[in-house]
């Protein structure tokens, strides 16, 4: 009886941590992280370039100084459908104040796309994603997902799931008041499907053998050497695979990541000393 | 009391050691057969129970828009062949994001299949191996198309052994016609 009490004070123990964790990471953290912070903080968009729908070339280098709007959607996803009349519009109200938006489609190939793309007579570039592409930006775990880019190049939100288009209005008007290059130091997010975590990734992260680890550094030998510590440790997150099979498997497990960034580091003291 | 409450906990710690951007696995399948066994070269009636998360839907098989992606089942045609493959209707719900309601699929689904025994197949016990394929949304964002494999055992008897039926609650509700 008495085991059966401490027992269950444990599990009370633990659940309250449990609990203080979730309603700390998305209740508290996130009303707080909504005030103002510098845009160092914010992270530079990483660059792209693919072909639109129609042949043009599409640079997100070629759009520095211009307030990007960067939609992943697909024309099987009805949030995304509903959202983009409203994007059409914005691009009318302000392309000529230096608002670019970019679509990114996720569709497997550009057929239905082209016809959606006449059918809501969208008056902005589509390029066909990927799931490199997805990964750059941190992983693209559902859509919509729209990511605002500043004139400087930076990334100041980003939006999961079906968003009003009134909350993009006002964050896109904040940026398009910036002067061109300079920060958006009182950034403010709007609505409730913006988030500051943003996590974006390099090239060099995204292709390495072991995803998300920028492993370019190393010599053929070593990254065998690296690749075996990998292979024997055991994911965290509970999938029962090495932490190199998890991250070759699942991009976006941010805890095989984690364990993987820690086992580099670790690698690189003890061949750098 | 006490179970519920362990069961929550179990919950809470298994959520706190997923991956934190893992995508939702929406969908669990499991399948059964009507018999406890089978008899070679005559037909088969299979099962496919799957269970959508709470808060999530999968399009129906006959979905109300030409460009919502269709839930599917397939089976891997080794030792049984798929005669048929009967779907139950969708439950035609409103969504926020649509101006009228699309036919979708939520909650636990039951899927029949007729499959054929293979006529040379000898007594023994046979995998039965198929992918349940299906794109899910909530009510405000949507996840990318994928599939979730299964797989069952099935056991292939002589004529001299009788079969017995099983899981008579489960196929109760499932049109063949």
């Amino acid at each position: 009886m008495k085991k059966g009490k401490v027992f269950l004070g444990i599990i009370l123990g633990i659940a309250v941590a449990v609990g203080l964790y979730f309603v700390n990471r998305y209740w508290i953290a996130p009303a707080t992280t909504s005030a103002a912070k510098s845009s160092s903080d914010f992270p530079s968009a990483p660059e792209f370039s693919l072909t639109s729908l129609e042949g043009n070339s599409i640079n997100l280098q070629d759009f520095r100084g211009k307030v990007v709007l960067l939609d992943f959607w697909a024309t099987w996803c009805g949030p995304c459908r509903i959202e983009i009349p409203g994007f059409v519009q914005l691009q009318n109200k302000y392309g000529g104040q230096g608002l670019r938006i970019i679509g990114v489609s996720m569709d497997d190939g550009p057929k239905p796309v082209r016809a959606f793309y006449q059918d809501f007579h969208m008056n902005y570039p589509v390029v066909m994603g990927n799931d490199k592409l997805g990964e750059l930006y941190g992983g693209i775990l559902g859509l919509p997902t729209s990511f605002l880019i500043g004139r400087d190049g930076r990334i100041y939100a980003k939006h999961v799931g079906l968003t009003d288009v009134s909350v993009f209005e006002s964050e896109i008007k904040e940026l398009l008041a910036a002067p061109a290059g300079h920060e958006v130091t009182d950034f403010r997010l709007v609505g409730y499907t913006g988030s500051r975590d943003i996590q974006v990734s390099t090239p060099a992260e995204v292709n390495s053998v072991v995803p998300g680890v920028d492993v370019s550094k190393l010599t053929p030998a070593e990254l065998k050497e690296f690749e075996n510590i990998l292979s024997k440790e055991k994911c965290a997150c509970g999938c029962g695979l090495s932490v190199l099979k998890c991250r070759q498997t699942d991009g976006s497990c941010q805890m095989s990541l984690d364990q993987a960034k820690t086992a580099y580091a670790k690698f690189l003291k003890t061949h750098n000393g | 009391m006490t179970r519920p409450l362990a069961a929550s906990l179990l919950f809470l710690l298994a959520v706190g050691t997923l991956c934190a951007a893992e995508l939702p696995s929406v969908v669990s399948v499991r399948t059964v057969l009507a018999t406890n066994a089978v008899h070679p070269g005559t037909t088969a009636k299979v099962a496919v129970v799957a269970h959508v998360e709470p808060g999530y839907h999968i399009n129906a098989h006959k979905p109300s828009l030409d460009y919502l992606i269709p839930t599917k089942v397939a089976f891997a045609d080794m030792s049984f062949k798929v005669e048929k493959v009967a779907y139950p209707r969708g439950k035609m719900k409103r969504f926020v994001f649509l101006d009228s309601p699309i036919s979708v699929y939520e909650g636990e689904i039951r899927l029949g299949a007729i499959l054929k025994v293979g006529d040379s197949l000898k007594p023994g016990t046979y995998p039965l191996r198929g992918k349940f394929s299906y794109q899910a949304c909530n009510d405000h964002a949507c996840l990318p198309p994928t599939s979730v494999s299964f797989e069952t055992q099935v056991r292939v008897v002589p004529f001299s052994v009788p079969l017995k039926p099983a899981n008579a609650e489960i196929f109760k509700g499932i049109g063949f016609d």
